[in-house]
């Protein structure tokens, strides 16, 4: 396939016509709530843009997030992204392995200086200088330097790339760290979730391709179209929590009619994420409409929240034993001080009473 | 992509009203764009897909627009139906994705959809391919004769 | 780590830990302390000590015929947002959640609508105090550093309970990290300022009782 060639170019010699492109752009723009008429000007920037190079580094990670990303799609209107992107290298997908795959991937870097996207899964050991985890020798944290120097921009998918996530949990052996701790000076775009969203994904490399521009993020670099709003807000389970009908278990009566979960522990109040509305399995279900609590999954730390099990607004920690140390240290304070104040008294009479014997 | 409403699940809060009152909204929406586009030729878009919209609204939307004139299908990446309703110049565009599940709705005030057009770049290549043909076939039919 | 997460654990951790000694300090040692009473014979037919604590403590919780008409604003509010504010703390689900998080013990909430409004009706009824706290001369001469304090850190949970619920002025996870440090502020002050008086009333009302009753007073 050429590299000055169009995207419109490459499809219409596959007999993909434009309205392929306007469709794909009104789903994009849909997902992302983008300004009507918005798709027009999307599907002409995609069609005059050309393939985007993507080089995909896998770290500390579980492979969850490229399964989520690529198993999710058939062929049909959602599988177009695959179309838009040149994925040059991914050693997990390539055909290609070893010396050859590093060789690819250090073509692409040269063919596409400036203009290549890095899409990073997993974490990055960074503690012993990164030599828990190295790919063909070369430590995560000195690959992800490296492939980052000419990029466009980066983008960390799914919670370990974005925030850390398990390998980061405590006590961390490894010191991992998230891709934006590492990558200081490019653009970085963070798509939390374990996994994350495969139409958060699309949606994102589908408007960095078309408008050649990051579409807006949150305070923790997250597109605000896919992480605007909480699972709560847009729970269908909200009238429960309204009206205060909460299942206390996962197989109460309560649970059988679908109530409120916040009481077993739902995360959703605290979740950016757009599960309850784009949903899972090709919109199937999503977490909460299958019974469980929302587990927080795109947020930084979710995994040391003090359970997935523990209500939103109870103490992360366990103070029983503390707090009945503070008891205890209390009545001696009180029962002490009330002893000082009955020597200090006694003394006193017996001082008046001296005094007075005296006098007489 | 799904749209699969709430209430259309099993656990879906059974007393969640069935209609509530946002057709009438687009409804509106919908004429006011219509009467703009009759004056000033603004053509104009409304996004059904992410609308918190239940079945039921769907489903009143849809018969207070009614079937007009023109329907049609495109088979471009997944089916599409496209049909202009009661009211001339509105449509009800509708996209299916995998699984023909709807991937987008939306509703589009103009003389005819965007994606019923056809694209400039389209006919330019097709004019390439059609002249091939003809080229094609003229030096058969001469070398036939 | 967020400011949830502080929330959540230390402040929450070293606040309680600090309310409870406190107040576990101040309870037992005001319980163990000697009885300052009068080295004399009771009045004859005085109430005896026991009945007398006890009137000390309900007779006082309406005014007397002659402070009614002067009092009556105090005594309303004041009923209103104690009963408020029990039922926002008591009543509401994620509380429930978080008392039996510390204790175990468990109980039935409200809904959450009817929480806000109750809410909503606590904080006027607190604004409406301190208007009347500071437009009345005589409170103005008797109300210190104290009264505000303690009047400010009651408002503060309840203001950013309510914000936190509406998702106003920031986002959700924030307004509830302030609610929880508000609440904190709260635990911490409580043992050693007028707040006290929530465990305290008891005791001191009854002592009056039985002084009042030991020289025949009236109750
Ligand atoms: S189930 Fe979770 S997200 Fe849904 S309303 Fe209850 S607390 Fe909110």
């Amino acid at each position: 396939m050429q590299r000055s060639q169009t995207l419109g170019e490459i499809l219409d010699s596959r007999g993909v016509s434009r309205r392929a492109f306007l469709k794909y752009a009104s789903y994009v723009s849909a997902l992302m709530a983008l300004p009507a008429g918005s798709a027009a000007a999307m599907a002409e920037g995609l069609a005059a843009a050309r393939r985007q190079s993507v080089i995909w580094l896998s770290f500390q990670e579980c492979t969850g997030c490229t399964e989520s990303l690529t198993r999710s799609f058939s062929p049909t209107l959602e599988s177009l992204i695959f179309d838009f992107i040149s994925l040059d290298y991914h050693h997990t997908l390539q055909a290609a392995s070893g010396e050859a795959a590093e060789k690819a991937r250090e073509t692409a870097m040269a063919e596409n200086k400036g203009k290549y996207i890095v899409v990073v899964d997993g974490a990055v050991s960074t503690k012993d200088g990164g030599l828990y985890s190295t790919i063909a020798g070369v430590a995560n944290v000195d690959m992800l330097r490296a492939s980052v120097k000419d990029a466009l921009a980066v983008i960390a998918v799914g919670t370990c790339a974005a925030f850390g996530g398990i390998p980061k949990a405590r006590p961390n052996p490894t010191g991992a760290a998230p891709v934006d701790e590492i990558v200081t000076d490019k653009p970085v775009i963070n798509i939390p979730g374990c996994p994350p969203i495969p139409e958060a994904m699309a949606g994102v490399i589908s408007y960095l391709v078309s408008f050649g521009k990051l579409p807006e993020l949150d305070d923790l670099r997250r597109p605000k179209a896919f992480f605007g709003e909480t699972i709560h807000d847009r729970c269908y389970r909200r009238p429960f929590y309204e009206r205060g009908l909460f299942a206390d278990g996962f197989d109460d009566a309560g649970a059988r009619q679908g109530y409120c979960l916040y009481k077993v522990g739902c995360k959703g109040p605290v979740t950016y994420n757009s599960c309850a509305t784009l949903k899972w399995n090709g919109g199937v279900s999503f977490p909460i409409q299958s019974g469980h609590g929302c587990l927080g999954c795109s947020e930084p730390d979710f995994w040391d929240q003090g359970g997935f099990y523990r209500p939103l607004s109870t103490s992360l920690r366990d103070l029983g034993p503390a707090l009945a140390g503070a008891a205890v240290a209390g009545a001696a304070l009180g029962a002490g001080a009330a002893w000082a104040s009955r020597r200090h008294q006694a003394a006193y009479v017996k001082e008046q009473a001296a005094s007075e014997g005296g006098k007489k | 992509m799904t749209l699969a409403p709430a209430s259309s699940h099993p656990h879906a809060p059974r007393e969640a009203p069935a209609l509530t009152g946002m057709a009438d909204a687009v409804l509106a929406e919908v004429a006011a764009r219509l009467e703009d586009y009759a004056e000033t030729g603004r053509a104009a878009t409304i996004e059904l897909t992410a609308m918190p919209l239940t079945t039921e609204d769907r489903a009143e939307l849809e018969a207070w627009l009614g079937r007009g004139e023109v329907a049609v299908t495109i088979e471009s990446a997944g089916h599409s139906e496209i049909w202009e309703t009661r009211f001339s110049g509105v449509w009800f565009v509708r996209h299916f994705g995998e699984g023909d599940r709807i991937a987008t709705e939306s509703i589009e005030i103009a003389d005819a959809p965007l994606i019923v057009r056809s694209h400039p770049a389209d006919m330019r290549a097709a004019a390439r391919r059609l002249a091939a043909l003809c080229a094609d076939q003229s030096t058969r039919t001469r070398r036939d004769a | 780590m967020t400011l949830l997460d502080f929330a959540r654990g230390p402040a929450l951790q070293a606040a309680l830990i600090i309310f409870v000694l406190g107040a576990v300090w101040r309870i037992v040692g005001a319980l163990t302390a000697p009885w300052r009473l009068v080295p004399a014979n009771p009045r004859e037919g005085a109430l005896s000590p026991a009945v007398a604590a006890l009137k000390g403590v309900f007779v006082k919780m309406w005014p007397h015929k002659p402070f009614q008409q002067a009092g009556l604003f105090t005594f309303v509010n004041g009923y209103v947002f104690h009963f408020g504010l029990a039922i926002v703390v008591l009543l509401f689900t994620p509380h429930i959640l978080f008392i039996k998080g510390l204790t175990g013990l468990n109980w039935p909430g409200l809904p959450s609508n009817l929480i806000y409004m109750v809410a909503v009706i606590t904080g006027a009824s607190l604004i409406a105090g301190l208007v009347h706290r500071l437009r009345s001369p005589v409170l103005q001469l008797i109300s210190r550093n104290d009264d505000y304090l303690s009047w400010l850190l009651t408002f503060l949970p309840v203001v950013t309970g309510l914000l936190a619920t509406s998702h106003l002025g920031a986002r959700y996870e924030t307004l509830l990290a302030l609610h929880i440090l508000s609440i904190c502020a709260f635990l911490i002050w409580f043992p050693f300022g007028k707040l006290m008086h929530a465990f305290l009333f008891v005791f001191s009302r009854g002592m009056t009782g039985v002084r009042m009753g030991q020289r025949g007073a009236e109750l």
